[in-house]
Order: structure tokens, then sequence, then C-alpha cells
């Protein structure tokens, strides 16, 4: 990204699909997630290290880079987990403060995740988060609203958060017929 | 093709508030990451997902309405959330199938 002068036109590229895998370690409780483009993941518990494994979810999702159209830089996501909207659960939440109602224009807060466990792998840097910002209001037509993407750091705990994930994982609310 | 032309020459059901929007073109998935990287602002999204987390992929894309197919029920918390996020969400009894080629003769490709 550099001193680049460039007012970037982002376009997705490299997209590719796959699934983002959640394990835990039955022994510490750690969880791990990763993206893999295996159909499927481990079903069965396997070491790695100190760690036992187990598969918890496996849900579809898709990898992508940034490309500038004018300029050519590419800005890669591989540390990018899943985007998720606020939907201000938590008025005292520091991603709360970054949403923004009024009537003639509104923002949108997404919080962007990167895989766990977050001290020990690469998390999207304030620069990527910009990127990212950038590319999906570039692509609106709305003049009523645009998005801010953050760093899930602002979360303080995820556990309670309520927010709606993009990701293709526990979507089905359908009844089977004649169940009604 | 304004939104509002197309909700009334299909007769599709409203089930949030509307924004007339430009429709720009329809976007068939029932996959959120699909739609997060293909789909465009100002399109039509066609899919049988009711979950609300289709609000967050609508919302991000800046979609112009959700159109729910088959008759499913769209869950009360889905509305509320498309309610406080300015996402709109039609419903109609038609497959996703039967309600393409209708969008289609309408000249909405």
């Amino acid at each position: 990204m550099g001193t680049n002068k460039c007012s970037h036109q982002w376009e997705m590229v490299n997209t590719c699909s796959g699934f983002i895998v959640t394990e835990t370690c039955h022994k510490c409780n750690l969880v791990n997630t990763y993206f893999s483009k295996e159909e499927h993941p481990p079903l069965e518990e396997y070491r790695d290290g100190e760690h036992f494994w187990n598969v918890m979810s496996s849900s579809q999702s898709v990898r992508f880079d940034l490309k500038c159209k004018l300029c050519e830089s590419l800005v890669t996501f591989d540390e990018l987990s899943a985007l998720m909207l606020c939907t201000g659960c938590i008025k005292d939440c520091k991603v709360y403060n970054y949403l923004e109602r009024s009537p003639g224009h509104s923002v949108w807060v997404y919080v962007a995740f990167g895989f766990k466990p977050y001290k020990d792998k690469q998390q999207l840097s304030s620069e990527k988060l910009g990127v990212l910002e950038d590319y999906f209001n570039l692509k609106r037509r709305s003049t009523k609203s645009s998005i801010k993407i953050v760093s899930h750091k602002l979360i303080d705990d995820e556990d309670i958060c309520k927010g709606g994930f993009i990701m293709d994982e526990f979507l089905l609310s359908l009844e089977a017929p004649g169940n009604k | 093709m304004k939104l509002k032309g197309i909700i009334d020459s299909l007769s599709l059901d409203v089930l949030t508030d509307v924004d007339d929007k430009e429709v720009t073109g329809v976007y068939i998935s029932d996959m959120l990451s699909d739609v997060m990287s293909n789909a465009k602002a100002g399109n039509l999204w066609v899919t049988i997902q009711t979950h609300k987390n289709i609000v967050a992929a609508a919302n991000l894309i800046d979609i112009s309405a959700v159109i729910v197919t088959q008759g499913i029920e769209v869950p009360a918390e889905t509305i509320e959330l498309a309610n406080r996020y300015d996402v709109v969400i039609l419903g109609t009894k038609d497959s996703t199938f039967a309600l393409s080629g209708k969008l289609y003769q309408a000249g909405i490709t």
C-alpha cells in the first residue's frame, strides 16, 4: 500500500470458495479457526503438539484480495475471517460508538474478525480495514448511508455480542412442509 | 426501473418499509458469502433465506431489496432488523424459478 498517491478504485480478485473451520482443544479449551479449501474438515480428533483438536463447525465462506484498477496495487485479506454487522446490542460498546443514524445519512458499522487464537495469528491492520471500507463504500449507490469497518478488538466480550455475521452457517430457519 | 414499480407489476408482498430505489439487476443466491462477493449495489436479491443475517449482507452490498420466495415466512426478528437498517424485504409465493422468469420478462436482468 505504501505511499502510493493513487485514488484507488478497488475490485475483488482472486476469490476462493472454502470453509471457515472452528476447532477446540478438549484439554485446554483453546479455540482455533482457519480457512480451508478442503470440502471435508477432519472429523476425528487429531493431535497437534500439545493440543487435541475437535471440529466444532464448518461454514462456507469466500476468501478474496482487493486490487486497484488504476495502479494495480494488490491488498490481500488472508487474515479476514468474517464480517459482522453491529446491531447495537450493547450501548456502551466501543463499536456502537461508530454507529450514526440521522435522517439524512447513516453510518452502518461492520466488525472485521480475524482468525483465532487472536494472539497467535496476524490480525487485519488498520490500513487494510481502511481499504476494505473504501471498497464497499465505492460499490454503494445510496447516498443516504455509508459503511464503517472496525476491528474485532473493539468488542469487549464477543460471547455476548449479537451482531449479524455474514457467514453461511446456521441460516436455515425453515420449517418442514406440513408443520404449521 | 424503480423498486415500487416492480412491486406493483409483480404483486410482491411488502414486509418492511420501502425506499424506492433504482433497481440495477437481479442476483439469485442462498449463500451470504456468495452475495457479499458477487452481488452488486442496487440488485434485487432473490433467496429463500430468512435468517436475520441476510440483513447484514444486504446492507453491506446496498441491495435494493431482498425477495424471499416460495411464500416462506420471514421471522419478526429479521423484519425488525431490516427496518432498522433500511433494508427492504419483499415476499412472493412464487418459486425462485418462476419469479426469475417474471423478472426477466419485465426486463430486469
